[in-house]
């Protein structure tokens, strides 16, 4: 689905990240660790063309990102605040999402009842607006905006930080049942070790904006990540 | 902590502004509006004295200066309530520090007299007494008028700040207003008499100049003890929570494939405060003709009037227009990584601003009252407005990145997106080309062909509107990175 060849960002001349090779097939879900400063954020946004590479190219489902913008209509995002537009309230705003991608207001408003649980009766008709949504409750709407029209590609930065509990374990059940019903390809990144481990299939970690380890999801995982993480850093 | 400390900080925010850090040729621009505004107050406060000498050489100037003083002031309210807002926001790190509240508050009332709005009628007054104490007015005297000026300067800040916080004061004062404007009607009382006098007892009767320090100081402990009872998160340092009104957009749907986009765009301008105060502004527009067509000597240099024509049904479309992708700077992360063909985006705008233009045209039928070579050229104006003015704008747009927060108001000279240079040389074409379309055949040929002229540059504009929308479209595809990267800025 994602093809990643000798992908390199440099700010002024430092370079934040390097990633010779990287394949991501269909229906994964793709998880990204790695502490601050490692370069995920830098990596979900060349993945959607909101930043130039200095080298290299991405390839989602044979276009490319930077060239072409094709790669569009089936990829969805939620990176941080700035996908909300704060004076809609959430249905306007899922309406507005639903109609960039072909959806009718109906069909839009039949999708995010299913969402009902995972809002907790904080966020559907209550005419407000999303600039004065608690940030938990933002990000729900945000979460759940990347989901409508069926994108193929999903990519989300850090959705479990800021969420409550039960949501965070709903969204964990959201995700799997979404990877597995529609073949939905999750791109997800997230300082949680504990629940990157539940959810992704696959884990990669980044240090200084280069690939260290890449691992397929086991039993071990979580104690080899937390292995790692506990180590003094090198360098 | 001190308040040096506090002074610190401001300087920090301020030295370290995201505006500031731009180009060295935007701070040179910045620099000179600077110098301009303040050029002018200082020349005016320098030159007045004299002008009113010799409109007036019956009366003393300083009668005459008194007498103008209150359209000043009554201006001066006017632009604060729009343009400057308390800064209390920025309060908000400190409620959890060992700062005392009193400190706190105390600190962003005095520092709001740092603001543009307070140095600039002290540039104009200073010169004016220097100029009063060199003719020989009494120094005591003079001076007590200058305090007295400041401080009504003074209360004015502070009246600002509690009708922008609190409606009470804000009807209380619409109240007397209205009251000054109906006795005023009737001729029973001229506040403008009225207020002259009592600026011209500063002079006549030094130890009135009590009277306006007691009131600043009456309204600054009003202030202080507003800012105090709501130093809480949920009072007066958080933002309002509105809720959403149920207006009915279908009907938009007729519009189809931009439908969207207009939707969000009426929204954008109803629920927030920086569209709405653009939206002001553009009303204001509409009044821009009667500074011209009223004055005779304008009748002979009919190429000026085509000036303010333009402006009478151009307010909304460029006020808007020129910061188009910065209104959706907030969110543009999202409208970039969605399927948005930048197209249908921009018809969307087009179609907004045309809409602004039918508006004001429809509103400037009163100008009728001037005859109808003003109206017709009112009406040329407009036609060049939706069919050339609307995309030079938009292209001046396009090279606009400064990011705008929408609930917020414009705070006076921390929006540098006017003084672009870009901008400023995009600009210049809005002004001259209409006057330029008007004054060849009107000088070859006749007014009337001057008209026609400008009515068919804005129908050619019209035919090629597409090439106008691709054009601008590679502007916004080019630029694209550099413009997410500059939005994502916080400004």
């Amino acid at each position: 689905m994602i093809v990643v060849e000798k992908l390199t960002k440099k700010y002024l001349n430092v370079e934040v990240l390097n990633i010779d090779e990287l394949s991501i097939p269909k229906g994964q879900s793709f998880g990204l660790v790695g502490n601050n400063g490692a370069g995920k954020t830098t990596f979900f946004s060349l993945l959607l063309d909101l930043i130039r590479p200095t080298t290299g190219q991405i390839h989602s489902k044979g276009v490319r990102i930077d060239v072409s913008e094709d790669w569009k209509p089936f990829t969805s995002a939620f990176l941080d605040e700035s996908f909300l537009i704060g004076y809609l309230t959430p249905e306007e705003y899922f309406a507005f999402i639903g109609k960039l991608r072909g959806l009718s207001k109906g069909e839009v408003a039949e999708f995010t009842s299913k969402f009902e649980g995972f809002f907790n009766d904080e966020i559907l008709g209550k005419r407000k607006l999303l600039r004065d949504l608690s940030k938990g409750n933002q990000k729900k709407v945000g979460l759940i905006g990347a989901l409508i029209g069926n994108p193929e590609v999903v990519i989300l930065d850090e959705p479990f930080a800021n969420l409550d509990p039960s949501t965070q374990i709903r969204l964990k059940q959201l995700i799997k049942s979404e990877t597995q019903n529609t073949h939905t390809t999750f791109l997800i990144s997230s300082h949680d070790l504990t629940h990157v481990t539940e959810v992704c299939d696959r884990i990669v970690v980044l240090e200084k904006g280069q690939v260290i380890k890449d691992l397929q999801t086991s039993p071990e995982t979580l104690k080899e990540l937390e292995k790692y993480f506990s180590e003094p850093l090198e360098g | 902590m001190q308040i040096a400390d506090f002074f610190r900080l401001e300087w920090l925010q301020f030295i370290r502004a995201a505006y500031f850090q731009k180009s060295l040729a935007l701070k040179i621009l910045i620099g000179f509006l600077v110098l301009y505004f303040g050029g002018t107050a200082v020349l005016l406060g320098g030159v007045i004295y004299f002008i009113a000498k010799k409109s007036a050489p019956d009366v003393d100037p300083l009668v005459t200066v008194n007498n103008l003083l209150v359209i000043w002031v009554a201006v001066d309210l006017l632009l604060r309530y729009f343009l400057q807002q308390l800064p209390v926001l920025n309060v908000k790190p400190l409620m959890t520090l060992p700062v005392r509240r009193n400190k706190v508050v105390r600190f962003v009332l005095l520092k709001s007299l740092t603001s543009f709005f307070n140095i600039l009628p002290l540039l104009l007054y200073i010169p004016f007494t220097v100029v009063l104490l060199a003719n020989d007015y009494d120094p005591i005297q003079t001076l007590a008028w200058f305090f007295g000026m400041v401080s009504v300067s003074f209360s004015i800040n502070f009246t600002n700040f509690l009708i922008n916080k609190n409606n009470t004061f804000f009807y209380a004062l619409l109240t007397i207003v209205a009251l000054g404007v109906g006795l005023n009607f009737f001729s029973i009382f001229d506040p403008r008499v009225f207020a002259g006098q009592c600026f011209y007892a500063f002079f006549d009767k030094p130890y009135w100049v009590v009277a306006p320090i007691l009131v600043m100081y009456l309204l600054y402990r009003t202030n202080k003890s507003l800012l105090l009872n709501g130093f809480y998160l949920d009072d007066m340092v958080s933002k309002k929570v509105t809720l959403a009104e149920d207006a009915d957009l279908s009907w938009l749907k007729h519009f189809g494939p931009v439908a969207p986009f207009l939707e969000n765009d009426i929204r954008l301008i109803r629920r927030n405060v920086r569209p709405r105060q653009v939206l002001l502004v553009s009303f204001m527009f509409l009044f821009y003709g009667l500074i011209f067509y009223t004055q005779d000597v304008y009748k002979e240099i009919p190429t000026i009037l085509v000036f303010a024509s333009i402006f009478v049904t151009g307010g909304f479309l460029m006020t808007f227009g020129q910061q188009v992708p910065s209104w959706d700077s907030q969110y543009y992360k999202l409208l970039m990584s969605q399927n948005i063909p930048y197209r249908q985006y921009l018809n969307a705008k087009w179609m907004l601003m045309v809409f602004g233009v039918l508006v004001s045209f429809l509103l400037s039928f009163p100008y009728l009252y001037f005859g109808w070579d003003i109206f017709a050229m009112i009406a040329a104006g407009a036609l060049f407005n939706v069919g050339l003015n609307s995309f030079i704008t938009l292209i001046g747009g396009a090279l606009n990145r400064t990011p705008i927060v929408l609930n917020e108001k414009a705070k006076a000279f921390a929006n540098t997106s006017g003084f672009n240079p870009t901008q400023l040389l995009i600009g210049l074409p809005k002004i001259f080309l209409p006057m330029l379309f008007f004054y060849i055949p009107y000088r070859l040929i006749s007014f009337d062909a001057g008209l026609i002229c400008i009515a068919l540059s804005g129908l050619l504009g019209l035919a090629f509107r597409s090439q106008f929308l691709s054009l601008i479209e590679r502007i916004y595809i080019k630029g694209k990175h550099k413009t997410i990267a500059a939005f994502a800025q916080e400004s």
